[in-house]
């Protein structure tokens, strides 16, 4: 079959064979430590091929040196990070996301705070690459999840300069940062109407893409109601615990609810708008509670000030995840307050036009 | 045999982003300050302003802030730089 030409701008780096130019990539800061894929010029064409993208589409602008983020130069980040061609839509609509103006990109990959790019993936684009939204959701769940939260890490690193002590100032980062990226569990269980769709409206045979400043996951367990109240107030108070010991200003959470305590929500004719209003109404501390937490010196006088973690409800994202067993479930808070918001991008669609 | 692989890298800079020409003087210059806004860098632009003043002899110190610290200078602030002969953006924390 006759392929298109294409004309990619990339350097060409001539190397002896792959074990140099795992060396050589490694000896730039072109990567994550991790080895990568050497990113052929016929690897990078086939992932081009597949959104059937020219090599200079503008897929967005980074705000600070306004640099032209290009479809070639995410394709040759992601064939390293792992993907497949197939990977390569999932890959750009993110990407498109992180450059949205409302997320703020550089803050929260620059910022001392240490925060990742959670990347959540719905709609039927999930099952076509066989990424999976239960067992060890946020581990090392499948082939497809890892790599394409892999790809923004190396996006990052290669095309925006985030480098550890470059412009990532993270005193610690977090495990996230090498992949931190889960698709939903829209079928299992009690199912609940899907982030994408509660987000940007639409049919079911959408899928989309929403990225989220986050801090690293924080796991509760309450087995021992099925109460949906009770079982929500142990979300509440991990997100309480997050504002007093980490930071205090309200910005995007996102909660993570198996399919174990979704059958609660369930049965009880819960939904997702439920749980976010529920969570919303509780989830403050007042300001003198810093000083049960050391933190009493900037308590000043203004004890009495109350702060919400959210503040709106549709600023926690409830998501469907985890594996079948087990009365668990995570809270991801914001990397600092409200200046990066998640963005939620369908698959696939034109944004110029 | 050689192996050909294609450089990840961001490879063109927008032409825009020169380096302006160095000033041979301060003496009289007007100088503007952008602070990113955080608490820690009021102190560090106060010193310097100070020493603009007192050791290089600089007229005028226009002070702006950014309304969010994570995000380039608000257009207004970069619209008003056009009037300063030198400018420094500080990042405090």
């Amino acid at each position: 079959m006759a392929t298109e030409t294409r004309l990619l701008g990339s350097r060409r780096i001539s190397l002896d064979d792959p074990a140099d130019a795992q060396e050589y990539f490694h000896s730039r800061g072109w990567t994550d430590g991790l080895p990568v894929v050497p990113p052929t010029t016929a690897a990078v064409e086939a992932a081009l091929d597949w959104v059937g993208m020219p090599p200079d589409q503008l897929i967005g602008i980074e705000p600070v040196r306004q640099r032209a983020i290009t479809a070639e130069k995410v394709a040759v980040n992601a064939v390293m990070a792992g993907c497949l061609p197939m990977h390569l839509p999932v890959v750009i609509t993110a990407v498109t996301g992180m450059l949205h103006p409302d997320f703020e990109v550089h803050g929260p990959t620059a910022s001392t705070g240490g925060s990742a790019i959670l990347c959540i993936v719905n709609g039927p684009i999930r099952r076509e690459l066989g990424m999976d939204g239960t067992f060890n959701v946020l581990g090392q769940s499948d082939r497809a999840t890892s790599c394409i939260g892999r790809a923004l890490r190396l996006i990052l690193i290669n095309l925006f300069d985030v480098r550890p002590g470059g412009i990532d100032r993270s005193t610690f980062g977090h495990p996230g940062k090498f992949s931190y990226c889960l698709a939903e569990d829209e079928e299992g269980g009690a199912p609940w109407l899907p982030l994408g769709l509660e987000r940007l409206g639409g049919d079911a045979d959408m899928s989309s893409v929403t990225v989220m400043a986050a801090m690293g996951p924080r796991q509760i367990m309450n087995e021992w109601t099925t109460d949906p109240g009770e079982i929500l107030d142990t979300f509440v108070a991990e997100i309480k615990a997050n504002m007093l010991h980490y930071s205090i200003w309200h910005g995007y959470y996102a909660i993570c609810v198996p399919s174990q305590l979704r059958e609660h929500f369930h049965r009880a004719g819960w939904s997702k708008a439920d749980v976010r209003s529920y969570v919303y109404e509780r989830a403050f501390v007042h300001r003198r509670q810093w000083a049960d937490v050391g933190k009493g010196s900037v308590v000043a006088d203004r004890g009495d000030w109350e702060y919400r973690a959210l503040r709106d409800p549709d600023h926690l994202l409830v998501l469907s995840a985890g594996g079948p067993a087990g009365g668990f479930g995570i809270v991801i808070p914001p990397w600092l307050g409200h200046k990066s918001k998640a963005v939620t991008t369908p698959v696939g669609a034109c944004v110029d036009c | 045999m050689t192996f050909e692989v294609l450089d990840p890298t961001h490879e063109t800079e927008a032409a825009a982003l020169t380096r302006a020409p160095r000033l041979a003087s301060l003496q009289g210059a007007t100088v503007g300050f952008i602070s990113n806004g955080k608490q820690g860098v009021r102190e560090f632009l106060d010193a310097l302003e100070r020493e603009l003043r007192d050791r290089h002899g600089v007229a005028e110190v226009v002070r702006t802030v950014k309304t969010n610290y994570s995000a380039p200078a608000d257009p207004e602030i970069i619209d008003r730089a056009r009037e300063w002969n030198a400018l420094v953006a500080a990042v405090g924390d």
